[in-house]
């Protein structure tokens, strides 16, 4: 009997995932493409777009750790997008040091002077931009983008984002680019999204010049182009 | 003389004053030019000095300690990092500006915070370009300032770094350019002065004079006259560089006071050379002008010194042979005129061949001649009585009547004395036969009178005529004086035949002894016997002539000396 009750509950518990799995798949909206342009039409990379409803609850933070690399002295990639709460690990790739920090004040933080991956990766556990910088090499910029949402896209260098997986409903769109003028909020437009259907949501943003410290020759290239 | 140093004067003067002129401009436009190329060179530097400044902003802003202060720690501890690194450039005054463009820390003013930062139109361009400069005025006072931003790494605040230019460092650039530094500062209401290396009093007369003359010029500072140039630095501020005139031009005139020296010598050398030339030019005029008098005064034998090849030379000489050629003339003249002197002694042709210049004839000498005197009788009775228009026409007649046939025999006439002459043959020009020459012309010329004396006959004229010949030797030669010489015979043949003469009665021709055996071939004669005669202690033996012999040898046909008949000159 217990046997038969264990097998019972265990179709059950089957049936209910199943079921539910049906539900969730059937309670998900279609793909939703991001398009960021600036003011001439040009594609925008590196721009990040996210959708946030007001009343649905903050999903469970996986805690999975991200990667911001180190590699040819610089941070890859440029622009790392992340749900708050998300540990960032920094693992430096070139065979020489870097002293990674940010001043910013969603993460004050300092890796001094290391070799390898730290031990403990950094949380970012505020929303907002944390400018990632190292001190041994002024030319070397990255930002972490600290948000509130799963949901979220990277543009990449056609300008274009893609967001899946997203329940049906009425979201808030945002989008945020190093360079761009003006605050994330000023960008806020609505979008509906219904289950199964495809949607789209488009960006014009303006952007600054932005002035960079330029890259150090290396010494054997220097040697080299000398 | 006067003129033509005058001239060269004023020409020289005009070159001079010419030159200078134009040396003047040209070294103004020099110093403008110098002044020019100093003030880029200035502002070059001043840009360059800039740069340096950024670069040691730029290095202060890459210290990680400042950015960490500036990011995180307390206001006290970013003003300490911020007076530690002013110290480290050796800066006058930094400054931590914040992205909104507020003053965070200022090491001049540690209380002064959140003021709005002076120069937004700094930050607004190091905010385009990354980083900027500026030479600027901050709380009155004027800086080169450098901004740039502290990268974390994104800009999180400015960093300004500032130099203070005042009246050192005026002094130091001065040190750098050798020209007088001011800054300026230009606001709508003039012109404020922030620095120089002048005096007070002339940084007053730079700022009164830049509102007149903004960029380049001429001010007077202290009473002398600078040039100045002005160069903007920045938007208001100008850096102007000034230099003396006076020492700008002190080369200039050094070479000005060269040329004067050049010149003045060279209008003595002109003057010198000048007097020189006049005098060479006028001497020889002068010589001629004193030649040419004493020719027109009647000196020929005078002469031009000629010492030159020039014209004048050349003329000196064209003179002289001029003056030769009138000395010929003259001589021409002279023989001319002595010919025809001579031409009372002898014959035409002789005179001629003595006029041509052999005068050496004329010498005194002792010679035979054959003697001839011949007078009219009762001459001077008729004078006495006649009309003298009458006296003369028969004169006249006879002495043209005598004279043809002294000419024809070419006789020499040495005396001629109204209505006596005395003629004499054998000198000066030798001849064969002397006395055969006398004795013929005084048968024809007593023939030939006889025939007037008939015509004078009738027109109741009673006359005579008588001639005496005598021969032998007399002292013969040149008497008398300068202007007036005579041709002479001094002898006693001179006296005898003046004597015969006297004797002969009309139509009678008295000869001596010695003449009649000369001509006793000749001619029909008869005896007189002796004859006594004044002056002469002796008596002489006399002939009378009567005619030529019709059967003598060349009857009647006289012979020149060279032999050939004189018939041509009577048919001539």
């Amino acid at each position: 009997m217990r046997r038969r009750a264990a097998i019972a509950a265990l179709l059950t518990l089957l049936a209910l995932i199943a079921a539910s799995a049906a539900v969730k798949a059937q309670a998900r909206s279609g793909p939703v493409e991001a398009v960021v342009t600036d003011e001439r039409g040009k594609p925008v990379a590196d721009a990040v777009v996210t959708l946030t409803s007001p009343g649905m609850p903050a999903p469970a933070t996986p805690r999975v750790t991200v990667v911001m690399d180190q590699h040819d002295k610089e941070f890859v990639p440029h622009v790392l997008p992340v749900y708050i709460g998300t540990p960032v690990s920094f693992p430096n790739r070139d065979n020489i040091r870097h002293h990674v920090y940010s001043f910013s004040s969603p993460k004050k933080f300092e890796l001094p002077l290391y070799i390898g991956t730290p031990a403990a990766p950094v949380l970012f556990d505020k929303p907002g931009v944390v400018a990632l910088g190292c001190n041994i090499h002024d030319w070397m910029l990255a930002y972490i983008y600290v948000v509130t949402t799963p949901y979220f896209a990277k543009t990449a260098t056609d300008g274009k984002g893609r967001l899946d997986g997203l329940p049906p409903g009425a979201y808030e769109a945002r989008v945020w680019q190093p360079r761009m003028r003006g605050g994330t909020d000023k960008t806020a437009q609505p979008v509906t999204l219904a289950a199964g259907e495809p949607a789209q949501v488009a960006f014009v943003v303006s952007l600054k010049a932005e002035w960079r410290v330029p890259r150090a020759p290396d010494s054997y290239k220097g040697a080299q182009g000398s | 003389m006067a003129v033509f140093v005058g001239l060269f004067a004023v020409i020289l003067a005009t070159c001079f004053l010419v030159v200078a002129a134009a040396v003047r401009a040209s070294a103004r436009h020099e110093i403008g030019e110098e002044l020019r190329l100093a003030g880029t060179l200035f502002v070059r530097q001043l840009e360059s000095r800039s740069q340096q400044l950024v670069a040691a902003t730029r290095l202060l802003s890459g210290d990680f300690a400042l950015k960490t202060a500036a990011a995180t720690a307390d206001q006290e501890t970013t003003r300490s990092v911020l007076a530690n690194h002013r110290q480290r450039i050796e800066a006058d005054v930094l400054m931590l500006v914040s992205t909104e463009g507020s003053i965070a820390a200022d090491t001049r003013q540690p209380g002064r915070l959140g003021a709005a930062f002076p120069l937004s139109r700094l930050l607004e361009e190091a905010d385009q370009a990354g980083e900027a400069s500026r030479i600027a005025v901050i709380d009155g006072g004027l800086y080169r300032l450098a901004i740039v931003p502290l990268l974390a790494p994104v800009p999180i605040a400015w960093l300004c770094a500032g130099f203070a230019i005042d009246d050192r460092s005026a002094a130091d650039l001065r040190r750098l350019t050798g020209l007088h530094v001011s800054f300026l500062r230009r606001q709508d209401s003039g012109f404020t002065m922030h620095a120089s290396t002048l005096d007070g009093a002339d940084r007053d007369e730079l700022q009164r004079g830049l509102a007149a003359a903004p960029t380049a010029g001429v001010i007077k500072l202290g009473g002398h006259p600078h040039v100045i140039r002005a160069e903007p630095v920045s938007d208001e501020v100008l850096v102007v560089l000034q230099r003396p005139l006076a020492e700008a031009l002190q080369p200039y005139d050094s070479l000005f006071t060269t040329l004067l020296a050049v010149g003045s010598a060279g209008l003595v050398l002109a003057l010198v050379g000048a007097v020189a030339v006049a005098r060479r030019m006028s001497r020889p005029v002068r010589e001629l002008v004193r030649v040419a008098r004493q020719v027109s005064a009647g000196d020929f034998g005078t002469a031009v010194s000629v010492g030159r090849r020039d014209e004048l030379g050349e003329l000196g000489t064209t003179f002289n042979e001029m003056l030769a050629g009138l000395r010929d003339r003259e001589r021409v003249r002279a023989a001319l005129a002595r010919a025809e002197g001579l031409k009372r002694f002898f014959s035409p042709q002789l005179a001629e061949i003595l006029s041509a210049g052999d005068e050496s004839v004329l010498a005194s000498h002792r010679r035979e001649i054959t003697v001839l005197f011949c007078d009219l009788r009762g001459f001077t009775a008729f004078a006495d009585t006649a009309d003298p228009e009458e006296v003369m026409r028969l004169l006249r007649d006879y002495h043209e009547t005598v004279g043809a046939l002294i000419s024809r025999y070419e006789g020499t006439l040495e005396r001629f004395t109204g209505d006596g002459l005395m003629v004499f043959f054998n000198d000066p020009v030798p001849c064969p036969d002397p006395a055969a020459r006398a004795v013929r012309m005084a048968i024809e010329m007593r023939d030939a009178v006889q025939r007037l004396l008939e015509e004078w006959r009738r027109r109741g004229h009673v006359l005579g005529f008588g001639t005496g010949i005598d021969m032998g030797y007399a002292t013969v030669g040149r008497i008398g004086f300068e202007g007036r010489f005579d041709y002479a015979a001094i002898g006693t043949v001179t006296n005898l035949s003046a004597r015969l003469c006297q004797e002969a009665g009309d139509g009678q021709i008295l000869v001596s002894q010695r003449v009649y055996a000369e001509v006793e071939s000749l001619v029909e004669a008869v005896p007189l016997g002796a004859l006594t005669l004044r002056g002469f202690a002796r008596p002489l033996i006399a002939f009378g002539l009567l005619h030529l012999r019709a059967d003598g040898p060349e009857a009647r046909q006289p012979l020149a000396k060279d032999g050939r008949p004189l018939a041509r000159e009577q048919t001539g």
